[in-house]
């Protein structure tokens, strides 16, 4: 029985070639774009699933309360681990302090090479599950010994054992490497964690690092645990909430909560406000999720549309099939099995489609996907897939088909009624509904970017390099680096600075100055600058001038930003002091004077609001960067290559490095240009198969009325006058999808952009655009068919009588 | 084996309502030859599609072999239809995507016959309706006539008590025609009962009584053997 269905679907398919190369290929598009969400899904859904106690491991969080906002942060001061290890021990299996993944250089031989690394405490190992291959299975517990993932010591060591070898930090400490652990795959965290070094040698390596030891106010410092099998991460936050707030009764005035954030929530749950979870990249999960299935039910929509618009003539056989005594039930499953077995075909196709296209998928979607060959649950997840689809796809036509009346198909009276084509045009403009809340939504977002990349910057951020200096050996060479650069002729002007200029590293507080309001608890991003600061970037002053060596007194200078300013309420700031907190101490730092304020420039989130910022004279070697004004007279290349010179000539065992400053602020848009780059992918795909199942209605509705369209040539009718009437139906239906989609998708793009303080408006250009962009592409899929029908002769047509 | 009686059927369109049958009775004993005429309209092939269990009458009785089936359901009808039953169209019916074999298999298929079995029961009827030479072709590939033998020769494969003939030759010429009417002829002879609706008074002929109608009633019968 099957094969004679199969036997039929297949000539079928071979007769109609027009319809199955509609449906085999709109479906297999759909199908594999839906594949692709599919795996970009699972990839997001499996981040870190990686590590055996993914269950319980967590990062220890704080929320701190400011003047009624709360900020989260992962960031946490040293005597919390004291805290929890003495009183809350029995929840943990593990307690790990880390610093930050940082750059370190690591130098054996003649290889100097950058790695990102950390200092972590021993429980490390055994959280994240670390697999040893080589040394030994605690690497941690020498003061100076150090830990590589595989790959780093292939880089280093090359087919040498580096075990037992000896390694210079930052070409000044002496580790000694213990062992080798196996890479952390991507899509983890930690898959950048290139080596591992004690944690015991990081807190005796610098002073504030050891005087942070009993500072509760100095959140410098993370946290991971593993919490143990029989607790929950509920159960523990409870009990850890308060402990900051307890035992530091000076810190208690912001509130601090201390809570677990589960390591499944780190990837896709990541963001915080007013210091509660609020979200993350799962709503691009839930966006993509969203898509794919729309683009799988355009695809099946035109299957639907086109199997029941032919049904007049598979009508004959179903009331043959009938007569010989078919049950309606066993040409439902003829039906179905007709649509499984075009979809098979469609997948197969898009089977294709996927492994030709993976590549550039993930270069878009910034991801490593590797097609899952030998994943069973993929191929589980196929064929459940390709029965969705077929069943989606088929049940209305099964049932439509199978519902004919033999006896007035047989007498050949058989004409679809006046109201079969209703659920076809339904479904149309459901269709064009779904592409132009698509194409609409799309333009918003490329348009948010446009508007945030248009945003002034305050500064000049063409022809501007950072050059990071955090090695020793840069010490106290500013000025002397400085001379040399700009005499190099390569250089106009150079400041340092404590931060990259497209990012702040520390926020202050524990200021006092004159107005301050009572109990205002300020809290100002804080970078240390040297004197060109303001020359260097461009910056525009509003009041007073930048920092000066004329002016001695300058190293105890401070510039504000005008959003300090108003935020601390100050009037004519010029000459105004800020003092340190502790100027009741007997060693008090002197206070800082304002010697100028400038223009806001955009430092973090070009969507926010530019944060307060204070820029003190940088008197204690505070520099991170060196910020180089290149010359605009000579090319980009020509600077760059006689900067790189001056600096090997004077630090030959530092390797030379720099960014853009324009690029890494273009960074800042690329999350966001990521998902504007996939929505207009699969927008044009929407638009792409819901034109191709309009192309396919048009030619049958044009063959429908082949007669209708002769006898109104002869009557007189224009090639213009029979286009119109065979266009019109359909620019209906797209209009009225039009009215539809428009509101929709105001409303859901008007709640995206909510998250952005910093939005474009969606005006009315954008719908003005999207509905004539959907009217024209449709008008000129319908008019070929149209066109095509209204220019044959009609002699040819009134003749097939 | 057919017994009709006060058979009704309307057909309703949204003004108005056409009386297709008009209290119709009458019967047809197993083995006979029944042809039915009369004009355009008058209710005869109404009244086949109901005894071929395609159509429900709105009110009446009909009993076929000793069973009262007009309140059957769709899936007994098609069980009842499907063993006892051929259908002849004027129109053929053919499945243009099958194969003269495969359209004859067809019926088989639907009762459960097995494949081996298929082949044989196919090309023997194939031979005796002198088509086996085009048992591989499709029906376009055909002339009227030799597609109305494979019409026929599907109708009969599975052995039905009953044949009911829609106008079998009305789109044939008189030779084919001809030579359907006497395929028919030997089948009724062979023991299958036949009710033919035509227009034609020389294929009423060949059978042993005809039944003119005329506004949804039975008029004249006549009994020729």
């Amino acid at each position: 029985m099957l094969k004679n269905y199969f036997k039929i679907a297949f000539r079928n398919l071979l007769k109609n070639k027009v319809y199955s190369f509609i449906n085999i290929s709109g479906l297999a598009i759909g199908m594999a774009a839906t594949m692709l969400i599919g795996l970009w899904i699972y990839d997001e859904l499996s981040y870190n699933k990686h590590f055996e106690n993914y269950d319980t491991i967590a990062q220890i969080y704080q929320n701190e309360s400011n003047n009624g906002d709360t900020e989260t942060s992962e960031a946490i001061p040293r005597p919390l681990e004291f805290a929890l290890r003495e009183a809350h021990n029995d929840n943990f299996k593990h307690i790990v302090m880390s610093s930050w993944n940082f750059p370190w250089y690591l130098k054996y031989d003649e290889k100097n090479i950058n790695f990102l690394g950390s200092f972590m405490q021993e429980g490390v190992i055994d959280m994240l599950s670390l697999k040893i291959i080589n040394g030994k299975p605690n690497g941690l517990k020498d003061l100076n010994s150090i830990m590589l993932a595989e790959s780093t010591a292939e880089k280093l060591f090359g087919n040498e054992d580096p075990i037992g070898k000896i390694l210079k930090l930052s070409d000044s400490f002496e580790m000694e490497v213990t062992s080798v652990y196996e890479d952390i795959p991507d899509n983890n965290s930690f898959s950048d964690l290139e080596f591992v070094m004690p944690w015991k040698f990081y807190i005796t390596w610098q002073d504030w690092i050891r005087e942070a030891e009993d500072h509760w106010g100095n959140n410098s410092f993370q946290a991971f645990v593993q919490i143990n099998d029989n607790t929950t991460m509920e159960a523990v936050t409870n009990k850890i909430i308060n402990v900051k707030k307890e035992r530091s009764p000076e810190e208690a005035e912001f509130n601090p909560e201390i809570f677990l954030a589960p390591m499944k929530d780190w990837h896709l749950r990541d963001t915080y406000e007013n210091g509660v979870q609020s979200g993350g990249r799962i709503e691009n999960v839930w966006l993509f999720g969203i898509i794919g299935t729309f683009v799988l039910l355009l695809a099946c929509i035109n299957f639907i549309n086109l199997s029941t618009a032919r049904s007049e003539k598979r009508a004959t056989e179903v009331g043959i099939r009938k007569s010989i005594g078919s049950h309606r039930s066993q040409l439902i499953f003829q039906f179905l099995s007709e649509s499984f077995l075009i979809v098979l075909l469609s997948f197969v196709l898009a089977f294709g489609i996927v492994l030709l296209s993976l590549d550039g998928f993930n270069n878009l979607a910034a991801k490593q996907i590797v097609f899952p060959w030998t994943n069973y649950q993929f191929w589980i997840a196929s064929i459940l897939f390709i029965f969705i689809t077929a069943i989606l796809a088929g049940s209305y036509p099964a049932l439509y088909l199978s519902s004919f009346n033999p006896v007035a198909v047989l007498k050949g009276t058989f004409k679809a009624g006046k109201y079969s084509a209703l659920p076809r045009k339904i479904l149309v403009v459901a269709q064009f509904t779904v592409s132009i809340a698509l194409i609409i939504g799309t333009i918003v977002v490329i348009n948010q970017i446009q508007y945030s990349k248009d945003r002034p910057v305050g500064y000049d951020k063409d022809s501007l390099i950072q050059v990071p200096v955090m090695s020793a050996e840069f010490s106290g060479k500013k000025d002397f680096m400085r001379m040399q650069l700009i005499e190099s002729g390569a250089v106009v002007e150079m400041a340092t600075t404590s931060s990259p200029t497209t990012n702040v590293w520390s926020n202050r507080s524990g200021y006092d100055w004159e107005g301050k309001p009572e109990g205002f608890q300020e809290d100002l991003a804080w970078t240390a600058v040297s004197y060109e600061f303001v020359e260097t970037l461009g910056l525009n002053l509003i009041e007073g001038r930048g920092f000066s060596r004329e002016f001695a007194s300058d190293s105890t200078a401070v510039i504000l930003n005008e959003t300090a300013v108003k935020y601390m309420n100050i009037e004519n700031p010029i000459g105004k002091l800020i003092r340190d907190s502790d100027y009741n101490d007997p060693d008090p730092a002197p206070p800082l004077k304002i010697v100028g304020v400038i223009q806001d420039y955009i430092v973090q989130s070009p969507y926010e609001p530019v944060k307060q910022a204070m820029y003190v004279f940088d008197a204690y070697e505070n520099e991170s960067y060196y910020n180089l004004r290149m010359n605009p007279d000579r090319s980009i290349s020509d600077n760059l290559e006689t900067i790189e010179a001056v600096f090997k000539r004077n630090f030959p065992n530092v390797p030379f490095s720099y960014q853009f400053v324009d690029e890494e602020y273009g960074a800042k848009f690329r999350a966001e240009e990521r998902v504007a780059s996939l929505a207009r992918i699969f927008t044009i795909l929407a638009i792409f198969i819901s034109c191709l199942g309009l192309f396919g209605l048009a030619s049958f509705i044009a063959e429908q009325r082949t007669k209708e369209i002769g006898v109104r040539k002869v009557l007189g009718a224009s090639v213009k006058q029979l286009w119109i009437l065979l266009s019109k139906d359909f620019i209906t239906l797209v209009i009225i999808a039009l009215v539809i989609g428009s509101p929709i998708a105001y409303y859901m793009m008007s709640q995206w952009l909510q998250k952005f303080s910093y939005r474009t408006d969606i005006s009315w250009t954008v719908f003005a655009l999207a509905c004539s962009g959907a009217v024209l592409i449709s008008l000129l899929t319908v008019s070929y068919q149209a066109i095509k029908a209204a220019t044959a002769n009609p002699v040819n047509s009134l003749r097939t009588e | 084996m057919i017994q009709i009686k006060d058979l009704e059927k309307f057909y309703r369109t949204e003004e108005v309502q056409t009386i297709a049958l008009n209290k119709l009775s009458f019967g047809v004993k197993e083995g006979e030859f029944v042809a039915i005429m009369g004009p355009s309209g008058c209710g005869k092939s109404t009244l086949l599609n109901i005894i071929g269990l395609l159509d429900d009458p709105d009110s009446g009785s009909f009993m076929f072999n000793g069973e009262e089936v007009s309140g059957y359901s769709e899936r007994k009808r098609s069980e009842l239809r499907k063993h006892n039953i051929g259908f002849v169209f004027q129109s053929f019916n053919l499945i243009d995507e099958l194969t003269v074999f495969e359209n004859v298999e067809l019926p088989l298929i639907y009762t459960g016959v097995k494949p081996a079995e298929r082949k044989k029961r196919v090309e023997e009827v194939l031979e005796k309706m002198q088509i086996m030479h085009r048992r591989n072709h499709f029906p376009q590939q055909l002339s009227g006539g030799q597609q109305q033998r494979v019409a026929v020769a599907r109708a009969v494969v599975n052995k039905p008590k009953l044949i009911l003939a829609d106008e079998p030759t009305g789109n044939l010429d008189s030779t084919n025609g001809n030579e359907v009417m006497d395929l028919l002829i030997d089948l009724n002879e062979a023991g299958t009962t036949i009710v033919m609706v035509t227009h034609s008074e020389h294929d009423a002929k060949y059978s042993h009584r005809i039944i003119r109608m005329l506004d949804g009633q039975k008029v004249t019968e006549n009994i020729l053997a």
